[in-house]
């Protein structure tokens, strides 16, 4: 592969030229990735990767069905889509045969994000609500709007909280207020949102929205309680709102037993709103908000005439049908439930072994993972949907060593003090050192070894591992 | 005539068992062919196609399809790149867009971008938290294009998050949540954008009261027009007085907000040293100029590469925000600013990912739309077709009077109907149905401005003289039917091909309104009266052909 630069060159023209709160994976050693295919991704050096982070190449990097289908279309026509277009009438047709019956109605644009906003104006417009109910550790993307109600974000920086949001507790069992021992933590759960709406009631404001991930991912992977977002859907339906469905990086049969993360839920449960991205284009800008007709001629008849530039363009619009093409060809769901299942059983065996974690070591073991979560102690396992049992074999040997040799490590210096300043024998990411290593919330008595969540047929679940203090 | 369509057959592809084979290869025949004469912009590219086959399979000393001057529509010049195909199975009809050109920098299907996209995608496509060569060899070509203090990119999909981000940008700056923006101007499509946007929230939830409107300036409708003696000041102290009231409210203004070229607001040319006298009040207000360039950056305007650049080489906005031309088609966009805006946005912490922007494909994309632009030399063939169909434009606002004002730089050109030509009225009903007309001629061309009564030229850089010269042609044409037969309001009424009297000799009331006998604006000479009675001369500009026009390589 010949480069243009230099890794040294291409970091130093990125110090240069490129927003420097753009972010970058292991900011103190970064990689430079020219290449990739499948599940791997390959550096200047020709070396191989095991990519565990990339849900967006959701069919595998570089697949030939989606270059093939987008280079077919761009040799044609590219184009807004103010113009009738066969491309974007079939992708809407399919993307809705994958939903429930209500949801019907298609607007196409590029980003999570666009799509999120655009799924905030059509909630408001509804009903001329404005308040909006998001959950503890939100992500729904970078826009303003997004930002006010994402507490992932805005409680890092100096915004504080807009008082048309309302933030209720994630529900996580295994770390939020009710767990696994709880009687019916998804009433309790759902609770805290109606008891934020009747108080929003009070001060005289009114509800537009309940927005959740399906699955919170930034938030640490939660796989919410059965049963909760049904009852958040009777409350927020009573307050006139609607519930909002962000599947941007859940969806396209990640689960595998669904197609959307939200039909984990139960066949009665059908959100009013679903927005779509990340990997509906295998890595091309595409996104999509999915409502019912309701919602869309509420929208309508407010007299807003709504036009995304490139959203729904023939280009996009054949990438996306050839990602539906792949999953269903290729039967991405089946292995995604098959794989899925193994890695968990790998995992679970390591589990009793060990109680740290250790990322960068799994750079430079060439297998990529990514760490998130509040305390950003959640290993995220979301791979490209062509994941082999072997690459899943691969990462958990990989895993296995790593924290083996970490362990040992740290019993040679059990009677030490360790603090930021001790040099690592090491190349740790930063951040996750810091956060190992001065998490004063970590409870002693709990037990290290608790498997994360008993829906576990998919590659989101994880473990949540601790250092022992 | 049946339409063209070239079939590529899908080969099915299972995933290879070994996990470090590579896919198998795609077959993609290309032909690099030879530099020809081909024209509209419109052209399919199964109409490329098509004629090249047809000439690969004709043999010699046969016709050849593709030479100059067999179709009058071709006139420039284009490499063509053609992917893998099936037969051909006739002509493809085709139309001309004058608009939607907004998308398109340098014509639909290009094939170098196209390459580049399929090459691209065939390598890597994946997000910007890894180092790759393609981003920061965007980043620094268009920082190449840039005064040299805008030499920091953050790249996102759409003008919309451009302008969010810019948005974003200027508040952690300054401190400040305030904006300044034109009155009728669209910034996009986003919840905060639409707050901003006065053409958008006029007619929905209304203005915030952190939103501030100055007059948009129009020097043929605004409140200062091309009489007075320096508009650019009177609206820049109208910038000044909103300003004021702002901040006697307590209110702290975070940035002013324009489009270098307001579109949507009816193609506006702002007069030359407004942008700077803004920018003097609202820097002395703590605030920053975001100049929007997503309609009309990346040479549209012919003499410079960014339409704000016409404002004087003394100006240089704090954030420049780019989209649409940016990937002719492709989603991309982006914004420029300077080290000290972005450090401040670094300073909040907060770290900024834009999971598709700067993917290796979009930036692949961006550099083959700037190698594009400059091999072929679009900036000056945007200067020299800008110009002539200015001309054209002008000799028909000579003709017919419902054409209150042409105006425009570049490719970048607004014709405005007026009902009347005092009151300058927006012939709103009139313009439609010239867009009507236009579409059935098939020639694309869409109408906008507060009164949806302007005409706005915005075609794909390669738009060719040709192209000109036929859309006004049927301009013309319908333009004259209308006066014939619509006659719906008093400029139309007004017809010159009715004059009784040979030019020059018209006597009594008549004399001061007739455009018959006296001279045209600027010095073009009105022909009208000439051409009522069948004296038109072949004036050598209506009848311009490439080789009078200095040669492209």
């Amino acid at each position: 592969m010949c480069e243009l630069y230099s890794k040294q060159d291409t970091l130093a023209l990125r110090g240069k030229h490129i927003g420097p709160s753009c972010e970058i994976f292991f900011a103190a050693d970064p990689i430079k990735i020219v290449r990739a295919q499948r599940q791997y991704m390959f550096d200047e050096k020709g070396e191989q990767y095991l990519d565990c982070i990339n849900n967006v190449a959701h069919v595998g990097h570089c697949h030939p069905e989606v270059f093939k289908a987008a280079l077919k279309q761009m040799e044609l026509l590219n184009t807004n889509s103010r113009f009738l277009h066969d491309n974007i009438v079939e992708y809407a047709k399919r993307l809705s045969a994958t939903l429930p019956e209500k949801l019907s109605v298609c607007y196409f644009t590029n980003s999570g994000s666009e799509a999120n906003d655009l799924a905030l104006r059509l909630a408001r417009q509804f009903r001329d609500h404005q308040d909006v109910i998001t959950l503890d550790h939100a992500y729904h993307g970078h826009l303003s709007s997004l930002i006010e109600i994402s507490p992932y974000k805005f409680r890092k920086g100096k915004d504080v909280k807009k008082e048309f949001v309302h933030v209720a507790p994630t529900p996580d069992t295994y770390r939020g207020k009710y767990r696994e021992d709880h009687s019916d933590p998804a009433s309790a759960y759902a609770d805290e949102v109606r008891k934020i709406i009747e108080e929003a009631h009070n001060n005289g404001r009114k509800i537009a929205a309940f927005i959740a991930e399906s699955m919170q991912s930034c938030g640490g992977q939660i796989i919410p309680p059965a049963g909760y977002f049904q009852r958040v859907a009777e409350y927020v339906h009573r307050a006139g709102g609607v519930f909002i469905a962000d599947e941007v990086q859940v969806g396209f049969g990640r689960v595998g037993k669904h197609f959307w993360s939200f039909q984990m839920h139960g066949e009665d449960f059908v959100p009013d709103i679903v927005t779509m991205g990340k990997p509906m284009g295998n890595g091309h800008p595409m996104a999509c908000v999915v409502t019912t007709k309701e919602i869309a001629e509420a929208f309508n008849s407010a007299g807003v005439e709504y036009f995304n530039t490139y959203g729904g363009n023939p280009v996009s619009c054949a990438v996306g049908l050839a990602v539906l093409d792949i999953i269903e060809n290729e039967d991405l769901q089946g292995n995604a439930t098959r794989v899925g299942n193994y890695l968990i059983e790998l995992l679970n065996k390591q589990k009793a072994k060990h109680t740290l974690i250790g990322d960068v070591r799994m750079k430079e073991k060439r297998v990529l993972l990514s760490v998130d979560g509040p305390h950003r102690n959640v290993l995220k396992i979301k791979p490209p949907m062509c994941f082999t049992e072997e690459n899943a074999k691969v990462m958990v040997d990989q895993l296995d060593g790593i924290l083996t040799a970490v362990e040992e490590a740290m019993q040679a210096e059990t009677q030490s003090v360790i603090s930021e300043n001790t040099p690592c024998r090491t190349k740790m990411h930063k951040d996750a050192h810091v956060e190992l290593l001065s998490d004063s919330t970590n409870d002693p008595t709990e037990n290290p070894s608790r498997k994360r969540n008993g829906m576990c047929t998919n590659k989101h679940s994880l473990l949540s591992k601790r250092l022992k203090t | 005539m049946p339409s063209a369509r070239g079939q590529v057959s899908p080969r099915s592809v299972s995933a290879p068992t070994d996990s470090a084979a590579p896919w198998p290869p795609v077959s993609a025949r290309r032909l690099t062919l030879w530099p020809c004469d081909s024209g509209s912009s419109a052209l399919p590219a199964d109409f490329f196609f098509l004629r090249i086959q047809l000439r690969l399979s004709v043999a010699k000393g046969n016709t050849c399809m593709m030479n100059k001057g067999e179709n009058t529509s071709i006139a420039s010049t284009m490499w063509l790149t053609i992917g893998a195909g099936g037969s051909p199975v006739g002509l493809a009809e085709w139309s001309q867009p004058c608009d939607g050109g907004g998308p398109l920098a340098v014509g639909h299907c290009h094939p170098l971008v196209v390459q580049a996209a399929h090459e691209q995608n065939q390598v890597l496509n994946t997000n910007s938290r890894y180092l790759h060569d393609n981003i920061v060899d965007y980043a620094q070509r268009l920082s190449e294009t840039l005064p040299e203090k805008l030499c920091v990119f953050y790249f996102l999909n759409s003008g919309s998050e451009a302008n969010d981000l810019a948005l974003r940008l200027a508040r952690q700056y300054t401190g400040h949540q305030d904006v300044v923006v034109l009155d009728h101007a669209y910034h996009g499509h986003l919840s905060s954008l639409i707050d901003i946007s006065p053409y958008k929230f006029r007619y929905l939830d209304g203005q915030k009261e952190w939103v501030h409107v100055a007059p948009l300036p129009d020097t043929y409708r605004g409140p200062y027009r091309e009489d007075h003696p320096n508009p650019a000041m009177a609206y820049a102290n109208e910038v000044k007085r909103v300003v004021s009231n702002a901040q006697e409210k307590g209110r702290k203004i975070a940035a002013f907000f324009v489009e270098s070229l307001p579109s949507v607001g009816g193609q506006i040319i702002p007069p030359a040293g407004y942008f700077s006298h803004v920018a003097e009040h609202i820097h002395r207000a703590g605030g920053v100029f975001v100049a929007d360039e997503i309609q009309v950056g990346f040479g549209r305007v012919g003499k410079h590469f960014w339409a704000f650049q016409l404002q004087g080489e003394d100006f240089v906005p704090d954030i420049v925000t780019m989209g649409k031309s940016i990937g002719n088609g492709h989603p991309v966009a982006c914004v420029a600013t300077t080290q000290a805006v972005s450090r401040a946005f670094e300073a909040t912490g907060i770290e900024y990912f834009n999971t598709f922007g700067g993917s290796p494909v979009s930036c692949a994309v961006g550099l083959a739309v700037l190698d594009v632009l400059e091999k072929e030399q679009l900036q000056t063939h945007a200067t020299c077709v800008g110009s002539f169909l200015m001309e054209l434009l002008r000799q028909q606002k000579a003709k017919h009077p419902i054409i209150g004002d042409v105006r425009g730089v570049g490719l970048f050109i607004g014709v405005d109907l007026v009902k009347d030509e005092a009151t300058r009225m927006p012939a709103t009903q009139e313009a439609d149905y010239v867009v009507t007309r236009l579409k059935e001629n098939y020639i694309l061309l869409s109408a906008d401005g507060p009164g949806r009564n302007i005409l706005k030229f915005k075609p794909p850089m390669c738009f060719s003289l040709d192209n000109a010269q036929h859309v006004v042609t049927k301009l013309d044409a319908i333009l004259t039917d209308m006066e014939e037969k619509v006659r719906s309001c008093e400029t139309l009424r007004l017809q010159p091909s009715s004059v009784k009297h040979p030019p020059g000799k018209c006597t009594g009331e008549e004399r001061s309104r007739c455009t018959n006998c006296n001279p045209g604006e600027k010095g073009i000479p009105d022909i009208r009266g000439q051409m009522a009675w069948g004296l038109a001369p072949p004036l050598s500009y209506r009848t311009r052909r490439p080789e009078d026009f200095p040669e492209r390589p």
